[in-house]
């Protein structure tokens, strides 16, 4: 599939800021499952555009403005061609031979740790989950095949949270948002990672976009965010528990980490009073 | 790993004295100066004390203590002005050992942000660096000029009971105490002139001009220019006296972080002249603080964007952002193998026997033995979050058993030394108390330890806490050339 993704924003600061630095993770990601054909990265008022890739292998772009602003426009406009058409087509390696497949990444690639290991107030220990939800986790036994397991918690997860529409609100704690029975879909991921972190498989969690035909009617366009599970014979796999979806060609990843805090589209330093700055976003993905 | 000690071996121990030879003579090297006390006699010595007390004050050498209030108080340097001596040979091994272990632990960071092969071929758990608060992945595949990550450490070694040096902790972030072995060095030469002609002691008064030329030495635009910075956390700081004396005898500016900016990469001072280029920043503050862009955005003690401009060359940051994970109290029982790993030498000087509180075997071991222990935690310093077991009672013994319990990671123990001792004169007597030494090593073009380093005194008679955030006071520390 096709797209052309068109992703502005904008903040109007009631006071201006100075000395403004700002990092921006929007480059779609480009692999053997997705081609970037074109894309451009703007900012108003302008400035120098640096860019370096991030530990977490992730395309960042940066900025300084450092006179005094009242407002500042980022504007991306990408056209990405997605390739993975069946999410489903491989075939996974059997229980025996997963377990030595897992130690063999890691020993190759030590970083894979961080997506086994990391445990944050977004993504938190198997025991406080399991103290904020009123029912059994979900449980993966070795011998049961993977994806089986994953599946089954991806329906989970819309179980424990209701999916609340159109919420611009972003807990910064998994287990406020599982206290409260709701959440968006950052919430979703999180909860997602953290229980298959506990089966000791490596996940990760991704920002990025998605065909607009997925969102419910009257649902605003905005960046979603899903899991991938790095699954032996099949790689990095996508699962939205959002809408109970493996991630296909109607997804376009951008940025992956740990969690929501690493995958941030945006994070800025400046010195100034922001308080009470709500951005302004507009965001249209068209299919090609 | 299997228990250290067993309770029984462990029995009463007597820490090795470093003044006095097991026959109550003092050892050779002290004789010459305890003749000169006994000939001058008491009097002379209080007289001496005073002095040094008045000079300390009149030179406003202080230190700043936390916990009594929110701003923490500022204190007196409290100094003791009978000299401890290392003799030639002593200094000889402490030397080879911290020049070996500081190469092979930049050797290590060097691995652990690059290829980290250290880790893939089982030296190293995984586990043990990425759930380490002070593994740095931000700044993973940048690579500091010539691999070197900590051109200052210090490091603290101990004395056992048998009178071998062990190494007690590496210091690597932002060591401090360097400017207090200079005003020691100071006003000793001032009271007590007399010493000095009739020993042979090493110079340490050039730390600046070393640490000065080490900074240069890393300016991108050449050691020619070279516009260099120290940058403070302020004057709440527990160091700040440090930071003003070092800027101030090397000649480079002291700043804090919203005295620079960083436009498109390339870091400023602003001026009353304008933006000035800054090459080197040679920080006094944590990892975590140094960036808000990057680190915690909540910081307003740092530079936004100086990572970035780090990643492009444009500036050098001593010490290295990351260093920290090299000197995490959980890795410190790997460094002998770290070096072992890097280098294919035997390690010179030893560690202390370190339980780690993640291995259930150690736990249990350690809660069955608390009374024994030093626990820790990992990333504090300066004696805080640390429980001695000698002197704790049952209720902080319960309080250090949970957090180890709830975060193992976080902890390690190890057995009580019992430090050396030496005399010090307190209030008009002789008495022995506990001490350590904490050199400073400077990785420039080549590593160089300084002659000597701050000797720490566990002022209360019996403790065997030295840091000065804990009651401890300091001597001036003697090496003696050939």
């Amino acid at each position: 599939m096709r797209y052309l993704i068109q992703h502005e924003t904008i903040l109007t600061y009631p006071n201006p800021v100075r000395e403004h630095h700002l990092e921006l993770r929007l480059t779609p990601r480009q692999d053997a499952n997705q081609r970037l054909i074109s894309h451009r990265i703007e900012l108003e008022p302008s400035a120098e555009r640096h860019s370096y890739r991030d530990y977490f292998g992730n395309a960042v772009d940066y900025f300084c403005l450092i006179a005094p602003q009242d407002s500042l426009t980022t504007r991306l406009t990408a056209e990405v061609e997605t390739l993975q058409a069946n999410p489903f087509d491989f075939v996974a390696l059997e229980h025996p031979q997963q377990k030595e497949w897992y130690a063999k990444e890691l020993r190759q690639t030590p970083a894979l740790y961080d997506y086994l290991l990391h445990r944050s107030s977004l993504t938190p220990a198997v025991m406080k989950l399991a103290a904020a939800v009123s029912c059994a986790l979900p449980r993966h036994e070795p011998e049961r095949p993977i994806l089986e397991s994953l599946v089954e918690l991806m329906a989970w997860v819309p179980q424990i949270l209701r999916y609340e529409s159109g919420s611009t609100a972003v807990h910064n704690d998994l287990l406020e948002a599982l206290k409260q029975g709701g959440g968006v879909c950052q919430d979703f991921a999180h909860l997602f990672i953290s229980v298959v972190r506990s089966w000791q498989l490596p996940c990760r969690y991704v920002m990025g976009y998605m065909d607009s035909g997925i969102y419910p009617e009257g649902e605003p366009i905005a960046t979603h965010a899903w899991a991938e599970v790095l699954i032996p014979g099949g790689g990095w796999i996508g699962f939205d528990p959002v809408h109970n979806l493996l991630a296909n060609d109607r997804y376009i990843p951008v940025a992956v980490g740990r969690d929501s805090y690493d995958a941030a589209p945006q994070r800025g330093s400046f010195k100034g009073d922001t308080a009470g700055t709500l951005p302004q976003v507009n965001l249209t993905i068209s299919n090609q | 790993m299997p228990p250290l000690s067993s309770p029984a071996s462990s029995g009463p121990k007597t820490s090795y004295h470093e003044f006095y030879a097991d026959d109550f003579s003092p050892r050779d090297h002290y004789r010459l100066l305890w003749d000169h006390i006994r000939a001058t006699g008491n009097n002379a010595l209080e007289t001496k004390d005073h002095e040094s007390q008045l000079a300390l004050q009149t030179e406003g050498v202080t230190f700043t203590v936390y916990g009594e209030s929110e701003e923490g108080i500022e204190r007196i340097w409290p100094f003791d002005l009978i000299p401890r001596i290392i003799t030639a040979a002593e200094w000889v091994r402490i030397e080879s050992g911290l020049k070996q272990r500081v190469k092979a632990l930049n050797l290590f960071l060097e691995d652990l942000y690059g290829e980290q092969k250290i880790i893939k071929d089982g030296v190293i758990p995984p586990e043990l660096i990425y759930q380490g608060k002070d593994f740095r992945r931000e700044i993973v595949g940048i690579v500091p000029p010539r691999g070197i990550y900590t051109h200052i450490s210090g490091i603290d070694i101990i004395r056992d009971e048998q009178g071998d040096f062990l190494i007690l902790e590496d210091n690597l972030r932002t060591p401090s105490g360097v400017s207090y072995m200079i005003e020691n060095r100071v006003i000793e030469r001032r009271i007590l002139p007399e010493f000095f002609n009739k020993y042979r002691v090493r110079r340490v008064e050039h730390y600046p001009s070393l640490l000065l030329d080490a900074l240069r030495c890393l300016s991108p635009r050449g050691k020619g220019t070279a516009e260099i910075v120290l940058l403070t956390p302020g004057i709440y700081n527990s160091a700040y006296f440090e930071h003003t004396f070092l800027a101030k005898e090397m000649g480079i500016e002291l700043a804090e972080g919203r005295d620079m900016v960083v436009v498109n990469d390339i870091v400023y001072l602003k001026t009353t002249k304008g933006l000035k280029r800054v090459d080197v920043i040679y920080r006094r503050i944590d990892d975590d603080y140094l960036d808000p862009l990057i680190f915690r955005s909540d910081s307003s003690l740092g530079i936004a964007g100086v990572i970035n401009a780090w990643r492009a060359g444009n500036v050098a940051i001593v010490n290295a952002p990351g260093s920290g994970i090299a000197d995490d109290k959980a890795v410190y029982p790997y460094v002998p193998d770290i070096i072992r790993y890097y280098l294919g030498q035997q390690p010179i000087l030893k560690n202390v026997p370190t339980y780690q509180m993640t291995n259930v075997t150690d736990r249990e071991y350690v809660f069955d033995n608390m009374e024994r222990m030093v626990v820790k935690a990992v990333s504090e310093s300066g004696g805080y979050g640390m429980l001695m077991g000698p002197s704790s009672t049952a209720a902080s013994r319960k309080e250090f058993m949970d957090l180890v319990t709830e975060n193992p990671r976080n902890y390690i123990a190890q057995p009580v030394v019992y430090l050396s001792r030496h005399i010090c004169y307190m209030d008009g007597e002789l008495e022995a108390r506990h001490l350590d030494l904490r050199p400073f090593v400077i990785y420039g073009e080549d590593i160089q330890v300084v002659p000597g380093g701050l000797t720490r005194v566990a002022l209360r008679k019996g403790s065997l806490v030295v840091n000065s955030s804990q009651g401890g006071g300091s001597k001036d520390t003697w090496v003696l050339a050939e």
